[in-house]
Formats: C-alpha cells, sequence, structure tokens
C-alpha cells in the first residue's frame, strides 16, 4: 500500500515536473531569472573538479588492473580499447552519475526539504507560485545543459588516466594508444554516453525533488531524507542503467 | 461586504474534520483574531482559507465569489488578492530582502519596470520600518525583523486581506508588541483587514477587533472583542482569564 502510494506520487511529481519544464521553456515564466544560471554554476563548475578526480582515478585503477593480465597474453596495445568503450559507455556515466546523485541529488533534497519544513514551500504556493516549477525547472534545464559537457570531460580525464598507466605500466606510447582508442570508439558511443548520463542526471533531480517535496516529518526528517535521497537517486542509477544495457547491447 | 464569507464550512485533515459546519463572515478594514486551544483547529482553518487544504464540505466566498479550490485559475485570484504572515516568516534565504518582497512582483506583475518595482519594495520596507535592510539575507536578521520583512512581502501587492499565522509566536515581548502595534498602525493608516491566528492573549488584546473562538468542533464565540468582557459564557471568561469581580 505504501510502495503504491510512494509510486504515485513520485510519477505525478514526474508528470509535474516535465509539464512544468516544458512550459517553463515556452514561456519564461514563473521561475526566477538567472535561476538556471545559478544551478549551471551549482551543477556544472562546482562539481568539475570532483567528477574530473573520480573519473581520473577510476581510469588509472581499471587501467592497472587490466594491463597486467592483458600483458601476460601480449596483448598490450587492447588496453587503450577496453579503456576507451568502458569508460566511454559505462563508467563514465556511471560515475559521473553517482558523484551528482552524492553532490547534487542530497543538496536539492536538503535544501526542498528545509524548504517545506520552514514553510517555504507553503509560503511561495500563497504568493501564487508554483514550487515544483520554480524549484525544479531551472535545474532540470541546468543538469540537461550542464552533462555534455560533464561528460566530454569526464572521458577526456578518464582515458587520460588510462594513458597515463600504459606508458608507464607498458611502454605504450599516447600517441599509438590514442589512435587505437578512436579506431574502436564511434561517435555513436559518445553520443549514447551523453544520452545515458543525461537520464541519470534527471533520475538525480526528481529523486531529489521527491524526497524534499515530500518529507513526512520535522527537522530531523531532513536528514533522513537526504540520505535517502542518495541512496534513491544510485538506486535509479543503477536499475537504468540495467535497462540501457538491455537496450543498446 | 464581507470579505471572506465560510458557509457551512468543514475542515480537517484526510478526510477527518476538526471542524463542522463553520459559518462566518470577516469584515474589511479590522482585524478578526482566530483563537482557541492547541489543536482546536485554528491553523487548520487557517489552510482552507489560504488554499492550502481544501474544505472536506461547504464554500468559502470572496464577496460574490465562490472559491473552486479545484481550479488552479480560482486558487490563483485567491492568492493574487491575499497576503500570509507564516509563523517562521517562510522568508526564501537564498534571497536578499529586496528579492524576497519583489518576488510576488515578479510573479504576479512581471511587466513592472524595474523603477516601479524598486519604489514598491521600498515603500512596504518604510512602512514596516526596516528601509535600509534591502540587500540583508535573511539570516542576517533577528527574529522580529524577519516577521517584518514577511509582512514587507505579504503587503507589496496591495492584498485586500493579510493573514497572520500566530505573528508574535517566538519573539520576546518588547518584540512582540512593536509587531502588534505595527499591525494595528497598519490597519488603522491604511484600512488593512487582518486574519490572526494566536493564543497569546496580551497580543489578541492589543490588535483584535473581532475575535473567532474555537471549541470543540465548531465556533464557541464571533463577535466584537469588547464584547468579550460582558459575555456570561464561562469558557470564554476563562479563555481570556477575566475574572468574576466579587459582591
Amino acid at each position: 500500500m505504501k510502495l503504491k502510494e510512494d509510486l504515485g506520487r513520485f510519477f505525478s511529481l514526474l508528470a509535474d515536473e516535465i509539464f512544468y519544464t516544458g512550459r517553463y521553456l515556452r514561456k519564461r515564466h514563473g521561475v526566477l531569472p538567472g535561476a538556471v544560471v545559478q544551478q549551471l554554476y551549482v551543477m556544472g563548475y562546482k562539481s568539475f573538479p570532483i567528477v574530473a578526480l573520480i573519473t581520473f582515478l577510476v581510469g588509472i585503477t581499471i587501467s592497472l588492473t587490466s594491463a597486467a593480465q592483458l600483458e601476460l597474453f601480449g596483448a598490450d596495445i587492447y588496453l587503450a580499447d577496453l579503456i576507451g568503450l568502458a569508460m566511454i559507455q559505462e563508467l563514465v556515466p556511471l560515475m559521473t552519475g553517482i558523484m551528482l546523485a552524492g553532490k547534487i541529488g542530497a543538496s536539492i533534497t536538503a535544501e526542498i526539504a528545509t524548504m517545506k519544513v520552514m514553510d517555504e514551500i507553503d509560503a511561495l504556493k500563497t504568493m501564487g507560485v508554483v514550487p515544483e516549477k520554480f524549484l525544479m525547472a531551472p535545474r532540470l534545464v541546468a543538469i540537461t545543459l550542464v552533462v555534455p559537457l560533464l561528460v566530454a570531460m569526464a572521458d577526456t580525464v578518464g582515458i587520460g588516466g588510462g594513458v597515463i598507466v600504459a606508458r608507464v605500466a607498458l611502454g605504450t606510447p599516447p600517441g599509438v594508444f590514442l589512435r587505437e582508442v578512436f579506431s574502436v570508439v564511434t561517435l555513436g558511443d559518445f553520443l549514447t554516453g551523453i544520452l545515458k548520463t543525461m537520464v541519470f542526471g534527471w533520475a538525480v533531480v526528481v529523486g531529489a525533488g521527491y524526497k524534499g517535496f515530500f518529507i513526512d516529518r520535522g527537522a530531523e526528517g531532513v536528514g533522513k531524507a537526504t540520505t535517502e535521497s542518495v541512496v534513491l537517486a544510485i538506486s535509479l542509477i543503477i536499475g537504468l542503467d540495467c535497462i540501457f544495457a538491455f537496450v543498446l547491447y | 461586504m464581507d470579505v471572506i464569507r465560510a458557509v457551512n464550512l468543514d475542515v480537517g485533515y484526510g478526510g477527518v474534520p476538526v471542524l463542522r459546519c463553520l459559518n462566518f463572515t470577516i469584515p474589511p478594514g479590522k482585524i478578526t483574531v482566530v483563537v482557541g486551544e492547541s489543536g482546536s483547529g485554528k491553523s487548520t482553518l487557517l489552510k482552507a482559507l489560504i488554499g492550502l487544504s481544501r474544505p472536506l464540505a461547504g464554500d468559502v466566498y470572496w464577496g460574490e465569489e465562490r472559491i473552486d479550490y479545484d481550479s488552479e485559475h480560482s486558487l490563483g485570484a485567491l492568492y493574487r488578492r491575499i497576503g500570509v504572515l507564516y509563523q517562521n516568516s517562510a522568508l526564501l534565504n537564498s534571497l536578499t530582502l529586496y528579492e524576497n518582497i519583489a518576488l510576488p512582483i515578479r510573479i504576479h506583475r512581471s511587466q513592472t519596470p524595474r523603477p516601479a518595482e524598486e519604489a514598491r519594495v521600498h515603500e512596504v520596507l518604510w512602512m514596516v520600518g526596516l528601509h535600509g535592510a534591502d540587500e540583508k539575507f535573511p539570516y542576517e536578521l533577528s527574529g522580529g525583523m524577519r516577521k517584518r520583512a514577511a509582512l514587507a512581502r505579504a503587503m507589496v501587492l496591495e492584498p485586500e486581506i493579510v493573514f497572520c499565522d500566530e505573528p508574535s509566536a517566538g519573539l520576546d515581548p518588547l518584540t512582540a508588541a512593536g509587531l502588534d502595534e505595527l499591525l494595528r498602525s497598519l490597519q488603522a493608516s491604511h484600512g488593512m483587514t487582518f486574519v490572526a491566528v494566536t493564543h497569546e492573549l496580551r497580543s489578541i488584546g492589543r490588535i483584535a477587533d473581532r475575535v473567532l473562538l474555537l471549541r470543540g468542533d465548531g465556533i464557541r464565540f464571533n463577535g466584537e472583542y469588547r464584547d468579550v468582557e460582558a459575555s456570561g459564557d464561562e469558557y470564554l471568561r476563562s479563555f481570556f482569564l477575566i475574572k468574576d469581580e466579587k459582591p
């Protein structure tokens, strides 16, 4: 019964957010001027370093663990194929999504849940503002704009980790490594990576909004909602990734 | 004509009525105070009047116009006519005072030229005694200043009525008295209509023109504040701590 109610509220909020974001894009009304730019700064600029660091470290780790095995079979050069495809198709979307869940999702839930506890959501309603539009539309627009940039950067940095390991551990020149990467990775792979990350980003924002708007207790509920938001976002990301794997491969 | 008229109104939570068959009016240009014990349904009634929850039965009229709680249009019209001062002030912490107060203008009158917007925001800031504080953030203000700022935001669109939820709650006696004085002076100088929900007797004594006392699942007293003392209703007298004169 509770699950049914939760699902009903989640999909109802999802429908509202799609509707109000569409309406905002058409009429540019009901949202504070500059809100999208502010969200671009928070979601893009502020997330840039942590996403870069994590994808770089993942690139290095995967390269190191794979290099030793590939070297045994004299297949050193296939490290480039492995890293190129793994980073672009799977690891960058997944790691970027999880980073966004921890950094952006948690902050959205904490902010909205606090606003709810402090009556700010009610205040917005009685000012004739639609909170689902006012608070969520700029975030959904911003995440859509910021994801391609984050993914391009993370792909570059992650493959860069592979280049370093290949050079140091296997002696593969960077030029050779990159030529091999570009011979196996297509534009379609890159765009698929962006699409997947974008869907993960939307899941993070919608999930975070859901946990924030439907907080059911007072101030002590804010912390609980924030934690649940991260768990929900990561679960959604893994679930959606699984669906993508079935559909795409 | 009365600003608000409630007819056979039932309000409650989750389908369970807290107050039943309420019939009352809110006259213009006066301060009506809704009072009652904790849990008597004051806030529930307020939420229904400001459109945050749907009444379980009955109707609410603004003038001759019935509020349709299922209609986005009807609720939108309601929100343009009211201002609300929340117990927690409910200012948006990420915005400056100026931006908080300008928000209703930017939402409802988005074509307002910037100089006109600035003039109106500074006017209401001046009315509540906060001129010069427009670039401060809510977290930089004291509780009393936040309440004043929230009142300025509630008044910025010149609403027909301002609802105040526990206006003096959480304030020290002097600051609370100052806020009550402000409400009273705004009512006197601008003829504004206020509905305040409170249970603070000193505050009621300072601001009330009319009293709506809730008890059980209905209204126990609805009338002028000056008539409270003359009333023979024992509950009413004990609620307002009126001592019987000994012979």
